[in-house]
């Protein structure tokens, strides 16, 4: 199974949620097959979990997409049960497994070996994690989170392989934040810049 | 009566902070005891403190005036986070550390030594607070210093004011 196969079936079905990617592939794809305003490109591996997680318990009414790797989760275990603990219904948390930190060179991760993630966040408290085995699974599974209410973790074994001819998005990292913070006031209906606290 | 813990508390639903995240060290659990309590805002319980640079990061970009507290050794563990999340994208978070290795403590001098060159190595302006009567102002002008440059700010706490008692 391919990531971006993965992808393209998500793409233009997930509506108005919003999207935290990790520093690396899944997200370069991902801006590439649906760019939004809604998207937020993380640069810290491992925190696009947690971004994701702040998001989703500020804005508990909207579904929230965390687009992780293997080599990010991994870097940010407890982010797991600090999740579960927390627990926003609208937060679903997938992760492509692709066995390698496959930005960095791709040697192997601890997924190559006898580590499973799902079983990890199962263990964390998470109500739901599966894995899925083929992308119409994954788009099945991807789509039930999203008409659900129950914070859900997608687990996804995919090939290695960066995919030639997606370049990564050319936008600045503070570009990236206003848009998706404009975004937020226009689907919000309400001003985060320029009416006191926090935009002061 | 109320402890410096309790100052802090008061201080922090003053200055408008909404979102909170928190990992104890034994001379803040009256603090987060409180936190736990108020009802002003999100609390998130974290297991290692540079998560909470993300989660904070995640609340403001809704909005939010977040704050995330911690340890001064869970300061440190935070650097990458705070240099590649909260400084790299220009997001504010009010710092609210407890200062172990300060004045008049034990067993922590070397955490002590390394905070505040590692906060003055990130740009991460910072305030020490060890006077009960500055802990409001202090606090509230940290709010608005973070919000206002979009970078994190930090307030230091001393254990000598956590413990104080007073009116």
């Amino acid at each position: 199974m391919k990531r971006l196969d993965c992808l393209k079936a998500i793409a233009g079905k997930v509506g108005d949620a919003l999207v935290v990617g990790t520093a690396g592939g899944a997200t370069v794809e991902w801006y590439h097959l649906h760019p939004s305003e809604g998207n937020f490109r993380s640069r810290t591996l491992g925190l696009a979990s947690s971004i994701g997680l702040g998001i989703a318990l500020s804005l508990p009414h909207r579904k929230v997409i965390v687009l992780d790797g293997d080599g990010s989760l991994l870097m940010n275990l407890c982010g797991l049960p600090t999740a579960a603990w927390a627990a926003p219904p609208n937060l679903i948390h997938i992760v492509f497994d692709n066995e390698v930190y496959e930005s960095s060179g791709s040697s192997p991760t601890a997924t190559a070996g006898p580590t499973d993630l799902v079983a990890i966040a199962k263990a964390a408290g998470f109500p739901r994690a599966l894995w899925v085995h083929d992308v119409e699974a994954f788009a099945t599974a991807v789509a039930d989170a999203l008409a659900g209410h129950e914070l859900t973790f997608i687990g996804a074994k995919v090939e290695h392989g960066i995919v030639p001819g997606i370049a990564s998005p050319t936008m600045d990292d503070t570009e990236n934040k206003y848009r998706f913070m404009r975004h937020i006031e226009k689907l919000e209906g309400r001003k985060i810049f320029g009416s006191g606290y926090p935009d002061l | 009566m109320k402890t410096g813990a309790d100052l802090v508390a008061d201080a922090l639903v003053a200055a408008g902070v909404n979102f909170i995240c928190t990992l104890p060290d034994w001379n803040m659990a009256r603090l987060i005891e409180r936190i736990s309590q108020e009802n002003s805002w999100i609390h998130v319980r974290l297991g290692r403190e540079e998560e909470g640079v993300g989660i904070c990061a995640g609340a403001y970009l809704t909005g939010k005036t977040p704050a995330l507290v911690m340890q001064n050794g869970g300061l440190l563990n935070s650097v990458n986070g705070l240099t590649t999340t909260s400084l790299q994208f220009g997001i504010p978070t009010l710092l609210v550390v407890y200062y172990a290795g300060d004045i008049n403590t034990r067993y922590f001098s070397t955490v002590g030594d390394m905070t505040e060159p590692v906060l003055n190595a990130l740009g991460i302006r910072h305030y020490i607070l060890r006077d009960r009567a500055a802990v409001m102002p202090t606090i509230a002008g940290a709010t608005v210093l973070t919000m206002d440059s979009r970078r994190p700010v930090a307030v230091l706490l001393s254990r000598d004011l956590l413990r104080s008692e007073g009116a």
